[in-house]
């Protein structure tokens, strides 16, 4: 029992960093119908902006967060602004190879400049954590989610009070109603890319924390930032923060199967994402559009 | 503009009557390498390096070519094709290595299987539409590599596990000539039978799929059917690829035959050729394979990047290929191939007026 509630509470925990990779990505796809496949790197130059202000200024990691995602809301306008935007009437699949161009670019740009050598932030409360008898919660992991829940609260309140929020959700629901009274499209849709790519920052400063990472360390990222969107259904925060719960809830138990159940963490999540997709494709919190 | 319906004819014929010529030359200089021909004193025109880089463009264009079924004339973005790539290398790689089943007899194999296993997936998967299906079949082709690896039997990986699958030498006079005849002749029928769809009642009730589902449906195209038709033909030629593959390669395991790459690699081929057409995917696979390696730094005829160490040199070749992608992507969204005696000509306009079309 104490063993089924430990697995429990870690899923939870784990489930933060899910909920933190998987807002963005929602944000994108819903509102400017992306599915952004670099979402993954932009994940990682969070990190290497947190591993580069802990190693360089012996920050706390966690009060890195902010500069990660202000860098990455600039980084994120700028792509908006300058590329995608040019194809955004384009057919979906021209959306997919670009965001993959984009991808690679970032990816390899990251390898000139800090090679693929494993970088780790580890602050001094490392390892330790709560405990109640013999189950134990870790301080990192306990940060990380409420992080995370800060985040996407923070995130569902610019969408739903603040003007350009207003304008953001405008624009998911009529692109060209919007423009006709008066929303400036560029703009907001930078916005919107832009606030993806924050929370893709601050998601990559939390992974800093539990893993080692590498230029190239993103993509399973993005892999399961879908599986995260699909699980909770597309259109809301509040739906990607159930199904990042419920994927980190799926792994832990997925890995706790006797025998090789970790190394099947993505023909699980895939598995998963597809029965979700077919029998309820609006997700298990979402609304049919 | 002046360019009539019959100069366009004659650009398409010049670029047609080239393209042949430049295959039969590509098919026919291999065979300065046999005995004869070298005791004939014929110069050697193709030694084993350049017969490897041909096997390999030969493997490319039956993907991209099998890509375009589904993606370009079926209008399903599918993501995942590299699947049936490996499940074509893994079965006849399982039959030869394990079973001790003849090659040519464990081939025609690779693409049954391959085609069994995409109808299976595709009735669920081809129910979804648009991003949905990409991201599905994306997920399909990550989630077989994985498994395939990492099944176990009391202790004992099926397939060879971590450390692949090792296939017998094929005992044949000139192997690689052998294998590069093979691939092409997979090649040559994967481009066949996109002429013969495209000119067949399937191909139009693919096509009109593509335009509009609904319609097709009302006009009573079987949907269903005719998409899990057209999903089971690209596998069965991308499988039989694959098949091909193992056995030319001798070593089969996750990475060399479910690269996610590939994935990509066949679309951008298929795309940047020319999508719903016959020739475009392969003269995209023949264009891309090339430049890539050519980046890379792999071919004989190469140069130097300047600024660059030999060891940044894969890391920038990747970032030129991802930057050409994305010019690509923005400025020529219907593919080189329409420059050449299809309905426009490269031109400043033209690359304006794409970027117009598309942007916000």
């Amino acid at each position: 029992m104490a063993n089924f509630v430990q697995l429990v509470i870690l899923g939870l925990l784990a489930g933060g960093v899910y909920v933190a990779v998987g807002v963005g990505f929602g944000l994108v796809w819903g509102v400017l119908n992306i599915v952004n496949l670099a979402h993954g790197a932009l994940v990682i130059i969070g990190g290497y902006i947190t591993w580069q202000l802990v190693t360089a200024l012996h920050l706390d990691p966690f009060l890195t967060l902010p500069v990660d995602a202000v860098a990455l809301f600039v980084l994120g306008y700028a792509l908006q602004r300058g590329v995608i935007n040019r194809i955004i009437r384009a057919p979906l699949l021209f959306t997919f190879l670009l965001t993959f161009g984009l991808n690679l670019v970032l990816v390899n740009v990251l390898l000139l400049i800090f090679g693929s050598d494993f970088r780790s932030v580890t602050p001094a409360y490392a390892g330790k954590g709560l405990e109640f008898g013999s189950i134990v919660i870790p301080y990192v992991a306990l940060i990380s989610l409420a992080a995370a829940i800060l985040l996407s609260a923070a995130l569902a309140f610019i969408l739903n009070r603040t003007r350009i929020g207003l304008a953001i959700n405008a624009i998911a629901a009529d692109r060209d109603a919007a423009q006709l009274v008066g929303i400036d499209l560029r703009h907001a849709y930078a916005v919107t890319y832009g606030l993806g790519a924050a929370c893709a920052g601050v998601a990559g400063g939390l992974i800093a924390l539990i893993q080692a990472i590498t230029p190239t360390a993103g993509e399973p990222y993005t892999l399961q930032a879908f599986v995260v969107v699909i699980l909770g259904g597309l259109g809301r925060v509040s739906a990607t923060v159930v199904g990042g719960l419920a994927f980190g809830l799926v792994e832990a138990f997925g890995q706790s199967i006797p025998g090789s159940g970790s190394v099947f963490a993505n023909a699980i999540a895939f598995g998963l994402m597809v029965l979700v997709l077919v029998t309820r494709p609006q997700g298990l919190m979402g609304r049919l559009r | 503009m002046i360019a009539t319906a019959a100069s366009n004819r004659r650009w398409k014929r010049i670029f047609l009557i080239a393209g042949a010529i430049l295959a039969a030359y590509a098919l026919l200089a291999p065979l300065t390498s046999l005995d004869a021909a070298q005791s004939a004193n014929i110069p050697l025109l193709a030694d084993k390096f350049w017969l490897r880089i041909a096997t390999s463009i030969a493997m490319f264009v039956v993907m991209a070519t099998a890509w375009n079924i589904i993606g370009g004339i079926t209008g399903y973005a599918a993501f995942g094709n590299v699947a049936f790539f490996g499940i074509g290398a893994y079965t006849t790689g399982m039959l030869v290595a394990k079973a001790k089943w003849p090659f040519l007899l464990a081939l025609p194999l690779a693409p049954v299987v391959a085609a069994a296993f995409a109808i299976l997936v595709g009735l669920p998967l081809l129910r979804l539409r648009g991003h949905y299906f990409a991201v599905a079949s994306l997920g399909v082709g990550v989630a077989v590599g994985e498994l395939v690896q990492n099944i176990d039997y009391r202790g004992q990986p099926v397939f060879g596990g971590a450390s692949g699958l090792f296939l017998p030498i094929f005992r044949i006079a000139n192997r690689d000539l052998f294998f590069f005849y093979l691939m092409s002749a997979a090649a040559v029928l994967s481009i066949a039978v996109t002429w013969w769809v495209l000119r067949s009642r399937f191909g139009y009730g693919l096509i009109a799929i593509r335009e509009n589902e609904e319609a097709a449906s009302v006009l009573g195209v079987n949907t269903t059917a005719y998409k899990v038709a057209s999903f089971g033909l690209a596998a069965a030629l991308t499988g039989l690829a694959g098949g091909i593959f193992s056995q030319w390669n001798v070593f089969v395991n996750q990475d060399n035959v479910f690269p996610i790459e590939y994935n990509v690699q066949m679309i951008l081929m298929a795309l940047l050729g020319g999508t719903g057409t016959v020739f475009g995917p392969a003269a995209g696979a023949v264009l891309l394979y090339l430049l890539i390696q050519f980046l890379g730094g792999t071919l004989p005829i190469s140069f130097d990047i300047p600024f660059v160490s030999t060891d940044a040199r894969p890391i920038v070749a990747q970032i030129i290929l991802g930057l050409l992608l994305i010019v690509v992507v923005i400025f020529v969204p219907r593919g080189v191939i329409d420059f050449f005696g299809g309905r426009t000509r490269l031109s400043l306009s033209y690359l304006r007026r794409s970027l117009r079309e598309t942007s916000l």
